[in-house]
């Protein structure tokens, strides 16, 4: 059964998949101690929904990638336990959406499948993440610019891409994350969304995806190969990746399938160093 | 600023940039909100309002303008052709 949340829902007036989220919104308020937060009323009154926001774990259901209800939740400082996105949805379950705000078959086959799924939530957990029991180790090598400090790890066993995210690669798994240039520019990270477990991840694929206030920045994996864990921890501590992007900030594990042929594609510390700094500069005019 | 070259191979060389479904995009402008490399421009007088301005400013192997398009208007080339292409331009100009 799901926990008790306070629910920030998309508006649910401009598309089908908002007045699905809104439906959903309704539904799980009616079935569970659940708490509604109205997106339009928060903007004039806020106090009410802050001690709601307070009081529960808080699960955002948008509509669609805009993201509004998410943006909402940056913009007040909230911190999501749970979200989900309606279009996403939809693909996932092959479901077409109808263009009308009006639930027709397909939208609330939908609103049941997703209202299943997180009530079962905790029953899902069906793929077991096996994290290495491998002590890494860093030595930095930093630069500053302004009030901001750059570390970049020194080690031969990590390689960079130039898309800012790096491997620490012993035998055939490697520990990924991102570097202290994407924390620096995202600022202060709100929510964590890991790849799923068991996934097969090309070179350049997508790995999760890390979200700030500022900005969303979609992790591109340095390497090919399977997701055999991922770092929990991030789900409830998004700000280890500010605190730091390398150790505790780390994001998932792969079993390398293609580190050969990935390394053509990869840099040492070296030419990542000379990288990072001159993104810097020209971020800074 | 964004970089001339990616894994040493000049950027103009690398087809990597947005596609815009005309017939899809709403005007919304989420993806000129979000993208910090002035990939697109915004000509509010025109017919066309929304064009990709400075496909070489796009960061190779980023999609993420994308994942805000709400009607889901914005494509990019395939990811695996394009880095088996990089590969063959670094082999052609022997890059290390």
């Amino acid at each position: 059964m799901i926990e008790s949340y306070a629910i920030l829902p998309c508006n649910g007036l401009d598309k089908c998949a908002g007045a699905i989220s809104r439906e959903i919104a309704i539904k799980l308020c009616e079935n569970a101690g659940n708490e509604m937060i109205c997106p339009v009323f928060y903007r004039v009154a806020e106090t009410k929904y802050n001690k709601i926001a307070g009081e529960h774990p808080l699960l955002v259901i948008d509509g669609c990638p805009t993201r509004c209800a998410s943006k909402l939740a940056a913009e007040k400082s909230l911190k999501i336990s749970k979200r989900i996105t309606i279009t996403e949805e939809a693909k996932s379950h092959n479901i077409k959406l109808s263009s009308g705000l009006r639930l027709q078959e397909n939208e609330n086959t939908l609103v049941e499948l997703v209202l299943y799924e997180l009530e079962n939530a905790h029953d899902n957990a069906a793929v077991v993440s096996i994290e290495s029991n491998t002590s890494y180790h860093f030595d930095y090598e930093s630069f500053q610019n302004g009030k901001f400090i750059f570390r970049v790890p020194g080690n031969p066993q990590i390689y960079f891409n130039e898309n800012d995210c790096w491997a620490y690669v012993i035998g055939n798994r490697a520990r990924i994350g991102v570097t202290d240039f994407v924390q620096q520019n995202l600022s202060d990270i709100l929510y964590f969304t890991p790849p799923e477990i068991g996934a097969e991840i090309d070179q350049f694929g997508e790995v999760g995806e890390i979200e700030s206030s500022k900005s969303v920045f979609e992790l591109i994996s340095p390497v090919t190969g399977k997701v055999i864990s991922v770092n929990k921890t991030l789900e409830q501590k998004p700000e280890l990746i500010n605190e730091n992007p390398y150790e505790s900030g780390w994001v998932a594990e792969i079993e390398l399938t293609d580190f050969e042929s990935d390394k053509e594609l990869l840099i040492g510390f070296d030419k990542y160093f000379e990288i990072i700094k001159k993104k810097v500069e020209d971020l800074n005019g | 600023m964004s970089e001339t070259t990616f894994m040493g191979v000049e950027r103009e060389k690398i087809d990597w940039k947005p596609t815009i479904d005309y017939s899809k995009c709403d005007y919304c402008m989420e993806c000129v909100k979000f993208c910090p490399h002035k990939v697109f421009e915004v000509n509010e007088n025109e017919e066309i309002k929304l064009i990709v301005r400075n496909p070489s400013n796009c960061v190779v192997f980023c999609r993420a303008c994308s994942k805000t398009c709400g009607p889901d208007a914005i494509s990019f080339p395939d990811k695996n052709a394009t880095t088996q292409r990089i590969k063959e331009i670094r082999k052609e100009e022997s890059i290390d």
